[in-house]
């Protein structure tokens, strides 16, 4: 599993048990998800639903009541005691290889060059508070955690971090998603003609490398809060040789003028921000949007037109691995606020998109011609691979 | 060290301690595995280079220095198998009262 991420200069590389105990939460995880998760459907269709239904003369209504009784029956909280742990077990592992390696990946990010890859850090950036109220989903010290002003550790965690998450499954550079979105766009709209393109809330920059390669006649920009994820992104794409242009900026107010790009970006960013910050973001997306350009959201579906019991399996992260708006974002009414915004209803659209690792290929350019409308399935690795995004093409 | 900010941990069961065992038999099942992967990474090795045949193994008693070294490898294992312990004893909070938790979702919600 874990040997298949793609090297670079700043991965750091975990030693035998180290890598061994990488993969053993990784195989445990697929198993959690697959396996023992199906479990926990099957005790709610034969036992939990019949017994509500008997009591209430009616089916749960939705997610929030399914969560409820679900959380009463002992195979769900094994489930979730066991899910909680092995979140945790995941940065156990990762962790201290990267501790060790601490300050040279500091050094080696303040001496990484800019012949492809460009960084411009603004001190002026606070951590929103959304993002450093708590560390979200258990990652230890969060997105901006720093013991000294060079330290990326932040990065260096979340690199491999995401990529043990995943299984190895978004590919080597744990880029499925954004390979997926840009693959994607690049044949939907073939006169485009993509100059300018922005990634908001780019982390690393794992999402953006793909845009690099799929456009290259553009100039990618990837916009992030934390200075430890930017200096490790920019060490990361300059010796992946990525051209993208990586500045500290808070998505809520950016720096660039009105119409600047023919494409912006996210790449599962909303969920982990606040309703306000969901709402500010988008309004500036819009703003630096050129006519004609296109806006795409990468997101959890929105979970309130599921099935209650997918709803309530979806959002378990939301309670329970530190996701604090997760769930409150998989409720919103995505199309509503990208009206208050000013996209209007004619410019917004819903995609489901294959994922472009897994997804035969006449399946993923048919899906590209495809009219989108409904999404019926989740985004999660291990069940279904298909992504969910939402945005809008500015007229 | 890097410093977490985990804030309310959530518990599943009626008896905190359950969790805190879950915990540590899942963190044990993995340093078993990793173990398991570590001895067959090594036995292969060495009988592949025809240095030590498996049986010799068996018949191995480690010196002082070596067991040492063995000490101070059990100190850090013993860190990690019990860090539910160490650090999440204050804020173990059972999964329906997380009010902290659940005033900063309203709050990111609402705001």
């Amino acid at each position: 599993m874990t040997a298949g991420q793609t090297p670079h200069a700043m991965l750091v590389e975990p030693d035998h048990d180290d890598y061994v105990r990488q993969c053993y939460v990784a195989d445990l995880r697929l198993q959690m998800l697959n396996n023992f998760a199906a479990g926990m459907k099957d005790i709610y269709q034969d036992r939990v639903k019949p017994e509500f239904e008997k009591a209430h003369h009616r089916a749960p209504r939705d997610k929030r009541e399914v969560h409820q009784i679900m959380m009463r029956d002992p195979y769900t909280r094994t489930w979730s005691s066991m899910m909680r742990a092995m979140q945790e077990m995941m940065w156990d592992a990762v962790l201290p290889g990267i501790e060790r390696e601490r300050t040279a990946l500091a050094e080696m990010a303040s001496a990484a060059s800019s012949k492809y890859s460009t960084l411009k850090l603004d001190p002026a950036v606070e951590p929103p508070y959304y993002a450093r109220a708590i560390d979200i989903h258990c990652m230890p010290g969060g997105y901006f955690g720093m013991v000294s002003e060079d330290d990326v550790t932040a990065g260096a965690l979340y690199d491999r971090g995401v990529y043990v998450y995943q299984m190895g499954l978004a590919g080597g550079l744990a880029d499925g998603i954004g390979r997926s979105v840009a693959e994607f766009i690049r044949r939907r709209y073939p006169d485009l003609n993509a100059r300018a393109i922005l990634d908001v809330g780019c982390t690393v920059g794992h999402n953006t490398g793909p845009f690099c390669d799929v456009f290259p006649a553009a100039r990618v920009h990837a916009i992030d809060a934390s200075k430890p994820l930017l200096r490790y992104g920019h060490a990361r794409a300059e010796s992946l040789k990525l051209p993208i242009h990586f500045e500290q900026m808070d998505a809520r107010r950016m720096s660039y003028p009105d119409d600047s790009f023919d494409i912006v970006f996210s790449c599962i960013l909303f969920h982990e921000t606040s309703h306000s910050a969901h709402r500010e973001i988008l309004r500036e997306i819009r703003r630096v949007l050129k006519p004609g350009g296109i806006n795409i959201n990468m997101e959890l579906p929105p979970n309130e037109s599921l099935d209650p019991y997918d709803g309530f399996q979806i959002d378990w992260d939301a309670h329970y691995n530190n996701e604090p708006y997760y769930a409150a974002n998989t409720s919103t009414d995505v199309k509503a606020l990208m009206a208050e915004v000013g996209f209007g209803a004619d410019e917004f659209f819903e995609w489901l998109i294959p994922d472009f690792y897994f997804a035969p290929r006449q399946d993923f350019e048919a899906a590209a011609q495809a009219e989108q409308h409904a999404y019926s399935e989740t985004g999660r690795w291990g069940e279904i691979v298909h992504w969910y995004g939402y945005g809008a093409r500015k007229s | 060290m890097t410093e977490r900010n985990v804030g309310e941990r959530p518990t599943f069961f009626d008896d905190p301690a359950v969790d805190q065992l879950m915990a540590i038999i899942m963190a044990m099942s993995g340093e078993l595995s990793v173990l398991y992967d570590r001895v067959d990474s090594l036995e292969r090795l060495l009988d592949e280079k025809r240095v030590v045949g498996r049986d010799e193994v068996e018949t191995y008693r480690p010196d002082e220095a070596v067991e040492a070294e063995r000490k101070a490898r059990r100190g850090e294992y013993i860190q990690r198998l019990f860090r539910i312990i160490r650090e999440d004893g204050a804020h173990l909070v059972p999964h329906d009262h997380m009010t902290r938790y659940q005033a900063l979702q309203d709050e990111l919600a609402n705001d």
